[in-house]
Order: C-alpha cells, then structure tokens, then sequence
C-alpha cells in the first residue's frame, strides 16, 4: 500500500484537475441528466465529444478510463443480451425458434450500451480528477441549502473524510490480523463458500473491534482539540471560483444547449 | 489574607485571583466510575481519583508517573475536561472545569496529546490535520495557514506539509498531533502516555520536541508516562497510586526512593539503584544519582579520597 | 531440533517501482533450547526475518531449513511448519475474536485437526503455563485486563505446542510491572517447556535479563551475533549502530576509561554492586 493513492484518483497537474470539486460535482450531475435526455444519434455524439475533449483536457491516461468499464463488462452484455432478444418489434431480422431478432431490438440495445458506457466513463472522470478530500468538500458545501430539511451536510462530509482517512490503516492492522491467524493455522484459500465465508471470522472481529476502538479514542481525540460540529467553524482552505470555472461552467451549458437542441432535429 | 466570613462574592473573586497565578490548580479532586455488573443490575463505584490535591506553576515540566491504575490518566483527562470532577474542583488557568460554558476555553488553554498515535489524525493530509484545531475555533483562514506552518516548524516537520500521515513513523505522527495542539496557542500542554507506543527512535523525537518547547517557548507541560528515563528530564515528578498522588518533588527526591518505587511497580535508573545499594552497604556517596556521569564522577573522587 | 538461515535474502515489492530489499544474506544457525535476543532498529529487518521462520513470507533467495528440511519446499506442510514454529505478533491481544478465552485459545490446535480431547489438554495447559485461572477461561477475552488479554493470546500460540516461539515485542505498551510480568512469563516458559526462544526487542536492558545470545540487525544485515556478555560490553560498535547498550555498560565503559580497570561485560545491577564494594570496600566479606 506504500505511496498507493486512495479510491480512482489520478495526481495530476491539468485543467480539469483545478476546476473547483463543486463546479465538477453540478456538472457531473447535469451530464447524467442529459444524458437521458438525449433522444437520437446527433445528441450521442454531442455527449461523445463533450467527454473526449474532457478526457483529453484531463491529462489521465486513457486506460483509466477503461478500467471502470471493465467492472460494468458483464453487465452491458447481459443488458445486451436481453434487448436484442426479447424485444418486441417489427423489422424481424431473423428468428430462432421463438425468439426474434428485430431491428428495434438491436438499435434499443445499442443506444442503452452506449448511454452506459457515457454515463461511466463520465463519472470516471470525475473520480480520477478530483481528490477524496475536494470530492467531501464539494459534497459539504452542495448539502448546506438542504440543512434546513435536516440533511447533516457537515457530518456527512466529516463521516466520509474520517473513513477516507481511515482505509490505509485499516487495510495495515487487516493484513497484521491476518498474519496472526496464518501463524496459528488459519487458512484462507481452500475449501468451499461456506468454509470461505467461516474462516473469515478471526478476520472481521478483531478488525471491527479495533475499528470501534479507534473510532472512541478518535472522538475523544476530536472534542479534546474543541470539535462541536459545525459550530462557527471556519476552512484553511476556502473554495473559490475563478475565471476557468466560470468557462468550464460555458461549455457545460453549451452542451446541454446542443443536447437539447438535438431532440428537435 | 483575611476574608471577611460572611461575604461570599469577594471569597470567591479572592481564590479566582489565586488562581490565575497557578496554570492548573486542583483541590480535593475526585473522580468514580460507575461499573454495572454483567445482568446491569448492581452498580459499582470505582474511586479512580481520590481527593487530588495538585498545582501547577506557569512554564513547569511536571511528569505523572504510575503503574495502569493508578488514575494518572483520569487525572490528566480532567485537565483537558474531557473528565470533570464528581467531588472537588480543578481550575485552569482559573477557569473552574465543573462549569459547563468554561469547557471550550479549557480544552483551548490545556491541549492534550494522546497514546495512539494514528488515533489521533483525522485528515488524509498533513497540514489539513494540524489546521483542524485552529479551524474548530473558528480562526480566521489566513491565521490558521499561520498558525499551520508555524507549529510544524515548531516540531520540527515544516517539510511533511502535503504528506499522507499514514505514511509517517509513529514518532512522526505524534509530532504532527503535537503541532495539532500547538496551533490552537495553548499556555499547557498535557501528553498522556505519548511515547508508550513507539520505537526508541520515536520516543526520543518527540520527548527532545516536548523539552524544547518547555524550554524555549516556556510551554507549561504535563507528561503522563512510566518511563523513568523521561521522567527524570522533568522540573517536578509526582507519582501516583491507587488514584492518590504518594509523592510529589524535584527527580531527585523521588527516585532516590528505590524501595518504594519498586513497590509500586515503578523503575527507577540504574545507577540510582547501584548508588542506594552501594550506600546502604556503607559507601559514603549520595543515594540520589540519577546519571551515568553524575555516578562516575562521584566514584572517582571517592576514590581519590581512598 | 535446528533451524539453519542460509543466505536469505528478501525483496519487497520485486519488480515495481517500490522495489525494496528488506534483508540482505541472512546465515544464522538455531540450536534446540537457546534463548535468543534479536535486537535492531525499526526498519533493520528483524520483522521481515521472523516472517520467514514460519513461512508467512517466502525468501526471494536463500533457504530456511527446519531439521535439515526446507520448509518453502512443500506448500501442503505450511501448517506443521506454523505448529513447529509459534509466532506471536507485537500486540497479540488485537487477534483474540472468540466468544470464550477457552475457544479463542483452542483455535490453534483446532486448525491443526486435534482431537477434542487432545486440544482440551493442550488449552487448560497452554493457560496454566501464562498464569490464567480456570475461572477465566469461560469469560469473554474482550472483558480482560490489557495484560490478561496478551496473555490469553500467547497461550493461543502455546497451545499449538511449538517447538520453536519466536515474539516480537512482548513487553511493546506494558508498564514496567507488565513488562516484568510477561518477561517472567517467557524466562519460566523457557526453562520448565525446553523450547528454543527467539525475542525481537528495541530494548537490551529487557533482552539482557533473559537471553544468552543476542543478534544485533542493521540495515537489512546480521552486524553482530554472539553470547550475551560478550555482545554487551562492545560498547562503541552498538553505538555505530544506533543503538544504546545497558546503561550499566556505559557505567563500566565510564569508570574504566577513568582506569577503574573493571570487567566490561557486567550489565546486572547486582553485579555491578559486587563489583564496585571490591574496589571500595576490599577484604569485606560479602
């Protein structure tokens, strides 16, 4: 785990990298949105060329990109899968036995394939060009309008930040844990699911003790250095807009103009 | 100082000021746990600090010594009030810990470091975990980017700024929960047990650290520890048993001692026990040495006397 | 029983960019019944080479040999391996998950398929050997004291009967009572088990009362290895190394160079008195 950065995010020095995590954050969410919206070829391509020009601005290699798809792989072939086969439609292409092929049924399954693929490459972008931290900040500050609908913005951003900060160490004891258990015969490779799942015990109970454990003297830690919540608590560092976030802001309302227009053509 | 008895208010004014000259003052200081048994029926009233009666001076380096039980830990929690008193009373720097609206001024005044030193740091970010303090107390941003840079300087780690903590030494990490204190400018800080957990290397590191910003910055200190070796670099030890302080002076004093301090469970410097035995056989030297210098030289002229 | 080390070598990470070499050309020969202190700094490898005693890490050169066999040879004889060696990791008690001391005690043999009756044995035994009464061994361990529970988990590594016990820092966040304790536990386990004990400490004040040979690590190497006494009073090499010999040590090193003309090698208070009520005191019978 030595120098391994947390979760998707990709250090590097580029354009996408400084916009502002809110800015990213509203035009990830807007994306997906269009993304729905978008009802023929011309509003693909739109949304294709939008997220190329966001890829190469990012500077993160491509094959990042791809790695999130390789998750989703099994998924869009079964979705595939599915629509090709078992819609119904018109222009039958050919047929076996009951099952039809239609026209209707492979332009349905292509246009979801390619919608999914957009809709992770997308968000991808977003995990690799934004750190954990920014993402939390964002987040926070994005919460705040619905606090007076009891939403605790701060407290979800501090939850999610400890458990950021918590991983690597968490992943260290897990991996000492481990070892103690091998050296008195523990093994965790063979046997069946169940066994599998049986010898994970000497694992998880020692871990989620000392998950407890860390999280009580944590507390304490954090009251003692005057911690209240959200209590007139001020940010070293504040997020500012600057001149690049307002462009960036342009072209994402350029392209939910071009988006939308593309249903009327 | 006569107090007129029926005037309550000027009373109270009086042994304010009193204590405004005193950083931590304690009078009478006492502190139960309530243990319930297994079927949470009967209750059990631990004493885990019985009537405490201590004072600290502005800019002293105290060291509490004792075994795990003996309530140095309690102790040191009520100064920071993330305890308060069930009987008695603890002022720092004359604010009462018992009063609730006091709480963030103390917790302010008295910063405390803790045993753990990855239970400590919550940001992902060197610099962002130092500032959270600072950012608590609603500091202004360009005075905790300040205050940021200065305490890492302070503790010696300016250049870990943009590190992941995760990947520091332990003696590292409790510099940096050090630096955490520090940037909330407190006139005292308490370190509970903060090398009991690390390498030799580490407890040197943050010990040399502790020292010099009593010295330097004249930081009132409280260290918590059972290391003799620490202990003996204090102004002032005072060891604690069963949650009663048993002994309160100078080093010296207090390790010289040798019998009761082994009772207790404590260690005490080699040499100071080669000087006791060497005495009690009938050598005339002091039974206080405390150094492997100290005890050298006082060979060597025994020797020339000879 | 003997362990030989030949030529161990470990690198972490091999082939990345975080490539490391943990330990470099380890040889070191293991007797049944020494009692052996293994001393250096964090980061001089001595982890890295106890891991390899049980099999947990495989050399990336070398052989570790265990009564003339290799132990990486066979990946089905890992868990006898594991029985013969006992490794208890620094804070032990962070492994106890059981709901009684007893069965988080009886987990070793358990995994070693011993017979109920068998692993019945070897627990009661295991926990009188660490000084945990049979009152306990129905309680939670998460209900002990911090010293109860260390005990509790090297009783778990003892039940397995191993030949060989190998603890990294046992005394690491005691007190000094604890720290006597443990250390006490480890000299009597010695002693009335016969079983060869290796003991990885920072500290030589602790190592010094117990062991008779000490091994000294540094960067990755083996630096010095040899009887107790002798290690010791090589005062300036230790502290080339970084690292700090007995105090009484420094004491003998201190009054010698003042021509004291004392034996170098005495690192036990009571000698030391002994020794120094000769130069003072000279034809008082003691």
């Amino acid at each position: 785990m030595n120098g391994m950065t947390i979760g998707q995010y990709y250090p590097v020095n580029s354009r996408i990298h400084r916009l502002d995590p809110r800015v990213k954050l509203v035009a990830a969410f807007i994306y997906i949105t269009m993304l729905f919206l978008v009802k023929n070829f011309w509003g693909y391509l739109f949304a294709a060329f939008f997220v190329s020009l966001t890829i190469y601005a990012s500077k993160v290699p491509i094959i990042y990109m791809l790695r999130g798809l390789k998750n989703i792989i099994f998924i869009i072939t079964f979705m595939l899968v599915m629509n090709i086969f078992f819609t119904k439609g018109e222009r039958v292409l050919f047929s076996i036995w009951k099952i039809s092929v239609t026209m209707e049924g492979l332009i349905l399954s292509a246009r979801m394939a390619v919608r999914l693929i957009l809709l992770v490459v997308g968000t991808s972008i977003l995990t690799l060009t934004t750190s954990p931290i920014q993402l939390t900040d964002g987040i926070e500050y994005l919460l705040k309008p619905f606090k007076r609908f009891g939403v605790p913005a701060h407290e979800i951003a501090m939850m999610m930040s400890i458990a950021l900060r918590f991983i690597p160490t968490l992943v260290e004891e897990l991996d000492k844990i481990m070892k103690a258990q091998k050296a008195r015969g523990a093994d965790f490779d063979t046997g069946g699911l169940m066994k599998k799942a049986k010898s994970l015990i000497p694992l998880l109970v020692p871990l989620f003790i000392s998950a407890f454990r860390r999280a009580d003297e944590l507390a304490m830690a954090m009251e003692a250095r005057c911690y209240r919540g959200d209590y007139n608590r001020t940010r070293m560092k504040e997020m500012k807009l600057y001149p690049h976030d307002y462009r960036f802001m342009a072209v994402v309302g350029a392209f939910c103009i071009a988006v939308i227009g593309s249903r009327f053509v | 100082m006569k107090i007129c008895s029926g005037n309550i208010l000027f009373r109270k004014k009086l042994t304010e000021i009193g204590d405004k000259m005193n950083m931590i003052k304690s009078l009478k200081l006492s502190f139960e746990y309530t243990q319930y048994n297994e079927e949470k029926e009967s209750k059990e009233h631990l004493l885990a600090l019985k009537d405490i009666d201590l004072s600290v001076e502005k800019g002293e380096f105290i060291a509490i010594l004792g075994t795990n039980g003996s309530g140095k830990s309690t102790l040191a929690k009520h100064i920071n009030a993330l305890l308060t008193p069930v009987r008695g009373t603890l002022w720092v720097k004359g604010y009462d810990t018992n009063m609730e609206e006091n709480i963030w001024e103390v917790r302010k005044t008295a910063g405390m470091v803790f045993q753990n030193p990855d239970n400590q740091i919550i940001a992902t970010v060197v610099e962002e975990d130092v500032a959270f303090g600072p950012e608590n107390l609603g500091v202004e941003p360009k005075e905790i980017r300040k205050r940021v840079n200065e305490s890492l300087e302070a503790v010696g780690m300016s250049e870990y700024l943009n590190h992941q903590p995760h990947l520091l030494s332990g003696g590292q990490k409790q510099r940096i929960a050090i630096a955490g204190v520090l940037a909330m400018k407190p006139d005292c800080i308490v370190l509970d047990e903060p090398t009991a957990m690390l390498d030799p290397q580490g407890r040197k590191e943050v010990i040399d650290t502790v020292i010099r910003l009593n010295r330097e910055e004249d930081m009132t200190v409280v260290l918590i520890t059972h290391y003799m070796e620490e202990a003996i670099q204090a102004h002032r030890v005072v060891v604690m048993e069963d949650g009663a302080i048993i002994m309160d002076g100078e080093p010296k004093s207090i390790f010289s001692n040798v019998e009761r301090m082994k009772e207790i469970g404590l260690d005490v410097p080699q040499v100071t026990e080669i000087s006791h035995e060497l005495r009690k056989n009938g050598l005339n030297i002091p039974g206080d040495i405390l150094s492997t210098e100290e005890m050298v030289e006082t060979l060597c002229q025994l020797k020339s006397k000879t | 029983m003997s362990i030989e080390i030949k030529n161990l070598s470990y690198i972490y990470n091999k082939g990345t960019a975080f490539e490391q070499t943990a330990i470099h050309d380890i040889n070191i020969s293991i007797q049944k019944g020494e009692f052996i202190g293994l001393i250096g700094h964090t980061g001089s490898g001595k982890s890295t080479l106890i891991q390899h005693l049980n099999a947990l890490l495989k050399p990336s050169t070398g052989h570790i040999l265990l009564d003339g066999e290799d132990i990486n040879a066979d990946s089905s004889k890992l868990k006898r391996i594991r029985q013969r060696v006992g490794l208890v990791f620094q804070y032990p008690e962070h492994q106890l998950f059981e709901m009684t001391v007893y069965k988080d005690v009886a987990f070793g043999p358990e995994n070693m398929g011993l017979s109920k009756e068998e692993t019945d044995k070897r627990v009661k035994a295991a926990l009188e050997n660490v000084g945990v009464d049979e009152s306990i061994h129905e309680k939670s361990p998460f209900e002990l004291s911090g010293g109860q529970k260390r005990r509790v988990a090297i009783a778990g590594v003892l039940a397995m009967e191993p030949e060989v016990l190998v603890l990294d820092e046992p005394a690491a966040g005691l007190d000094p009572r604890g720290r006597d304790e443990v250390l006490g536990l480890i000299k009597s386990m010695h002693s009335n088990l016969g079983i060869t004990v290796i003991l990885v400490s920072h500290s030589m004040e602790d190592v010094s009362r117990l062991v008779n040979r000490v091994i000294v690590m540094h960067q990755g190497r083996i630096a010095m290895d040899g009887a107790l006494n002798e290690v010791f009073s090589r005062v300036e090499e230790i502290e080339a190394l970084g690292l700090r010999a007995p105090s009484i040590s420094y004491l003998m090193k201190g009054l010698n160079e003042r021509g004291f003309g004392l034996p170098q090698d005495i690192y036990k208070v009571e000698d030391a008195v002994d020794c120094l009520l000769k130069v003072f005191q000279p034809g008082v019978c003691k």
